[in-house]
């Protein structure tokens, strides 16, 4: 029977995806419900690694969703850190003008439309101004990382777990049951 | 009276115990895996575990506004441990001693939901044998969440609090059914991988 294939490069691909979108500025508001876009890293990298698997490969197995899941958490939180650090060094005010402005312009649009009532804006408002102005601090960063080496790996599991509810095999074979 | 005593070499005793302690090793990991008894305990060990750290994780949500209430310098410690994972605007909260909650309505339906469907799992489905519900659930669970927030972002339907809180907690209901199974099956394999591992490497060794 021919060997699985190798997790650390799907770990890798979603990872870094999660590090990007947790990262990047605008996308990074996907993160505000639930961490969704770690859960979808997770969901992700089961899908991944499903298509890798061929035929004489043994089937996927939950145990693979743990390993990727807490894989791509890791790489996801320092991934995450780095891109921060990279784009707080690179564009440093340009990126905290522009962040401001997207968030402002999104803000006063679901204002506008009557999906957010204006008190609320300001107090969004207030939040984002107060983590631009702390997001240069070293103990921030570290913070940062910290929380998110303790986050990531947990929601990217629980991704990946739901990504091997969604994506298993029909008839597992019987080794991989529990009795 | 004369005893005779062969003496064995020093490495080949060391090689014969490595041999004997990954053959035990081996037997064990074999009996953990096929064992009913100790699988069923294992699983329940899993779920107990599982159980009272969602219960962590939800008190820490009630925690927040309490120590809010309290002038307590713990508060902004416990709200930013959350604030990774929610936007906690204040409008969009539930309140408690006139403090917020540490994560936004959705959020803590989908937690709290969790949490009770989590509390009642061994009462409609068995630990010792999980079973997946079918996939359509997860579609139907996850679908009312997403029109919910697409709607308001786009400003055609304004969520509110109570959409928020249904949709919020039919997600977090159905989600156990999806989560625990593989998760038991998932611990029972990585151990069961490890332990033959194990058990080969002491092998290797002794040989």
């Amino acid at each position: 029977m021919l060997e699985k294939p190798n997790k650390l490069r799907i770990a890798l691909i979603c990872g870094v995806a999660i590090g990007t979108v947790s990262a990047v500025p605008g996308i990074s508001l996907i993160n505000c419900c639930c961490c969704a876009g770690v859960w979808l890293g997770g969901v992700l990298a089961m899908y991944l690694y499903k298509q890798q698997l061929t035929e004489g490969m043994p089937p996927l197995e939950s145990s693979d969703a743990l390993m990727l899941g807490l894989m791509s958490g890791i790489i996801g939180a320092f991934t995450a850190t780095v891109i921060n650090v990279v784009i707080l060094a690179i564009f440093g005010p340009v990126e905290q003008g522009l962040m401001r402005s997207i968030v402002g312009k999104l803000l006063d649009r679901l204002v506008e439309q009557g999906g957010l009532q204006t008190d609320m804006a300001e107090s969004m408002k207030e939040q984002i101004e107060q983590s631009i102005r702390d997001s240069g601090k070293l103990s921030n960063i570290f913070g940062s990382l910290f929380m998110t080496l303790i986050l990531y790996p947990i929601f990217s599991i629980l991704g990946a777990l739901l990504g091997f509810a969604i994506f298993r095999p029909k008839n597992p074979p019987p080794t991989t049951m529990v009795q | 009276m004369k005893f005779v005593t062969t003496k064995v070499p020093q490495s080949g005793l060391r090689s014969k115990i490595m041999a004997e302690v990954s053959c035990f090793l081996t037997k064990m990991a074999i009996l953990t895996i096929m064992t009913p008894g100790v699988s069923m305990e294992r699983n329940k060990r899993v779920y107990t575990i599982l159980l009272l750290l969602t219960a962590l994780w939800c008190c820490g949500i009630l925690l927040a506004p309490a120590l809010q209430a309290s002038h307590s310098m713990g508060a902004s410690v416990v709200y930013s441990a959350y604030a990774p994972i929610c936007h906690q605007i204040d409008g969009r909260c539930f309140h408690l001693f006139g403090a917020k909650w540490g994560v936004c309505i959705r959020c803590s339906a989908i937690y709290f939901s969790f949490f009770l469907s989590l509390l009642m799992y061994p009462f409609f489905r068995r630990l010792s044998f999980p079973s997946y519900p079918g996939r359509r659930w997860i579609a139907l669970a996850v679908v009312p969440m997403i029109i919910d927030v697409l709607l308001n972002f786009t400003g055609i339907y304004p969520s509110t609090p109570m959409t928020r809180l249904m949709t919020g907690a039919l997600f977090g209901s159905v989600l156990p059914l999806f989560i625990l199974p593989p998760l038991l099956e998932g611990i029972a394999q990585l151990r069961s991988q490890f332990s033959a591992r194990g058990g080969f490497l002491y092998a290797r060794k002794a040989q």
